[in-house]
């Protein structure tokens, strides 16, 4: 799209655009690499050239081929982070609209909440698995890991919030109070359906956040891995192409995960703009 | 359902609403008659938007009392009160669609899908909306969402309609026939409308009461034409427009007349009913604008120093249509305005920078309550003036 007054580019534009470029085959670079190789022929190795093209190293995943806990880890860390994603959505809604009124240490109270977004996940991870010790309590996924990862989602899910509720317009409210609405019903019949993308929006966050969670799991999910331990893992003892094949499979996993909170945010803000109903 | 009686006359007394350290409303006392068309008309901030939302049960007075239909108010629901608000961004629920929007109520009151859609239609038609049942807000244009928001407004069947700056967000072809059109339904539907406005000529065209605000507190409540012919303070005066505001010195009382001399030596006179002004004392007047007759001065100093009228220098002449605006520069600065009969004005053109001799007649000269200064400030952030 070039302005109706096209000049020169100035230089800054070849800058950024080198830039840009960079960023991309940093980014994309690899994972195609690895994307690539995991169809590598069943004799093939970690690196190129590609001696055929085969699904092997993607039955050896299904097949517990002395690659580790694939299938376990994954529908753990599915599991998890379907929890955390649910969890991180009621709690950020409450807070987020508890927030909208100012209480006595409220400030305290957010910037308690936000710190922890800035503390680093490997020692957060150490300390709720040395306070589990402390207290004789086991660590595992589903309780110590369930927790660190939520000091992750939460305040990432409030910071959401913020967002959506600053544009949300309270006279809705007002105006359900006004027709009659009880604050229950308020809440269910006004206040979330509007709220309701930016919701998909923290579930979406919660579920992709915990989903490839690595420093605040790693000490407290027990003896039993999430599938980015399991990952981890393998990186030491698996010199096969599955490592591959596990990166295509968990890239896909994410990339439906975002797709359908995507279509369903999408579907409806369609559905408040467009045409509906009978033409006119 | 409003409990019991239908009577929409609204009572306010003594109340005073406070946000933190600022009083948004002080000590107001005010009655709006049942049945009636009532505007608060002020500057932003003056507490008008406050006052509807105390009625409306969004906002709690700090002190005082509400009374609606004889019926203490303060504390009770909007549905428990009988009222219902029109918000001013109508606050359409985007997720819904017109019908349902209008339906909402009865919905909440558990009304069937059937019964809540015909009486949903119905109210649509009334507003001529029944085409548009099917779409969403945001496929309406800004009159037609004023149009919903008016039907789900009054789906509760309230006694009291509260509006607040209804029209604020149409354009102006829009704004001139949805006002006629909120008259209509109001007179149709015989219930108290109370509409919040910063707009003069808005509440003077439409209300039967005019209440005009400054500061948290009313200046003046009255009919619209008192607002306009007959008003009570400066404020009033210089933000209606329409007059000229005039201060000075009582400098001799004579046939039940005061004379009244400002600073730069220019002179009115008003006829003394009532109590005797004491002479040295400060008088505030006003001269409507359309009771102004202006010619060309011939000799300055024949004409200066009369009483009744006002040498200056043309500085603006604008043709309204019916009659011009002319602002005459003051000595002390101020403008002066003169509307003058279109007819009499192209009689005898006047240019800019010509001298003329403005005069009027004692009988024009209203006498006014507080500050001379009053409401100057104001007119600024109001928009100026209308006429």
């Amino acid at each position: 799209m070039r302005h109706a007054a096209a000049g020169p580019r100035p230089w800054t534009f070849y800058v950024f655009a080198s830039f840009f470029a960079l960023f991309v085959l940093f980014l994309y670079g690899p994972m195609t690499v690895i994307y690539i190789l995991s169809f590598q022929g069943p004799t093939g190795g970690l690196t190129f050239p590609m001696t055929g093209f085969s699904l092997r190293w993607f039955h050896a995943l299904v097949a517990a081929e002395r690659v580790g806990d694939i299938g376990g880890s994954f529908s753990r860390s599915i599991v998890l982070a379907v929890i955390v994603a649910v969890l991180t959505v009621v709690l950020s809604v409450t807070a987020g609209l508890g927030f909208r009124r100012r209480f006595p240490g409220s400030g305290v109270v957010f910037y308690l909440a936000i710190a922890s977004l800035i503390m680093p996940g490997l020692f957060v991870g150490l300390g709720i698995a040395v306070g589990f010790q402390l207290l004789g309590l086991d660590i595992d996924w589903y309780t110590s890991a369930l927790g660190a990862q939520l000091t992750w989602t939460l305040p990432y899910g409030l910071l959401i919030m913020f967002a959506v509720l600053g544009r949300f317009n309270r006279a809705y409210e007002e105006a359900a109070t006004d027709l009659g609405a009880t604050p229950w019903q308020r809440l269910r019949e006004v206040v979330l359906p509007i709220l309701l993308p930016g919701i998909i929006g923290v579930a979406l966050f919660g579920f992709t956040l915990s989903y490839d969670e690595f420093p605040r799991t790693v000490l407290t999910a027990g003896t039993r891995n999430t599938l980015p331990l399991e990952v981890w893992a393998m990186t030491t003892n698996v010199t096969s192409p599955a490592l591959f094949a596990v990166g295509t499979v968990t890239t896909i996993v994410s990339f439906i995960a975002i797709g359908v909170a995507l279509i369903s945010i999408a579907v409806i803000q369609r559905r408040r703009t467009r045409s509906s109903g009978e033409p006119i | 359902m409003p409990a019991g009686t239908r009577n929409g006359e609204i009572r306010i007394v003594g109340v005073t609403k406070r946000f933190g350290d600022m009083a948004a409303v002080r000590d107001l006392t005010l009655t709006i008659p049942d049945k009636a068309y009532c505007c608060l008309l002020g500057p932003s901030g003056c507490g008008k938007t406050t006052i509807l939302r105390m009625i409306a049960g969004h906002e709690s007075p700090t002190t005082g009392e509400i009374r609606i239909g004889g019926e203490p108010v303060v504390g009770l629901s909007p549905v428990q009160r009988g009222t219902a608000m029109m918000f001013q961004s109508y606050a359409l629920f985007p997720h819904r669609s017109v019908l349902d929007n209008v339906a909402f109520s009865l919905k909440l009151r558990g009304a069937s899908k059937a019964e809540r859609h015909r009486q949903a239609r119905e109210l649509l038609a009334k507003v001529r909306m029944e085409r548009f049942a099917d779409r969403l807000p945001a496929q309406l244009s800004g009159g037609q969402q004023q149009r919903v928001a008016l039907a789900r407004a009054l789906i509760t069947n309230p006694r009291v309609l509260l509006l607040d700056e209804p029209l604020s967000a149409l354009d102006e072809y829009l704004r001139l026939r949805m006002r006629g059109e909120l008259r209509r339904v109001q007179k149709e539907l015989g219930i108290t409308f109370i509409h919040v406005t910063h707009t003069q000529l808005e509440a003077i065209a439409v209300a039967d009461l005019v209440v005009v605000m400054a500061q948290g507190a009313i200046e003046q409540a009255a009919s619209a034409q008192e607002i306009f012919t007959a008003p009570r303070t400066a404020y009033v005066a210089r933000f209606m427009g329409g007059q000229n505001v005039l201060s000075g010195t009582v400098e001799r009382v004579a046939d039940g007349h005061a004379i009244v001399v400002d600073e730069h030596g220019v002179s009115f006179s008003t006829a003394a009913n009532g109590e005797e002004p004491v002479r040295g004392s400060r008088l505030v007047g006003s001269i409507r604008r359309d009771r102004i007759s202006v010619s060309k001065a011939q000799g300055c100093a024949t004409a200066s120093g009369k009483v009744n009228s006002l040498l200056g220098e043309v500085h603006a002449i604008e043709y309204q249509g019916s009659y011009v605006k002319l602002t005459i520069e003051r000595p002390s600065g101020e403008g002066f305005v003169a509307n003058i009969i279109d007819e009499d004005f192209f009689r005898d053109p006047l240019d800019i920078g010509d001298s003329v001799l403005a005069r009027w007649s004692a009988r024009d000269v209203l006498i006014l309550e507080g500050a001379a200064d009053a409401g100057e400030a104001s007119m600024d952030e109001a928009g100026g003036v209308l006429i």
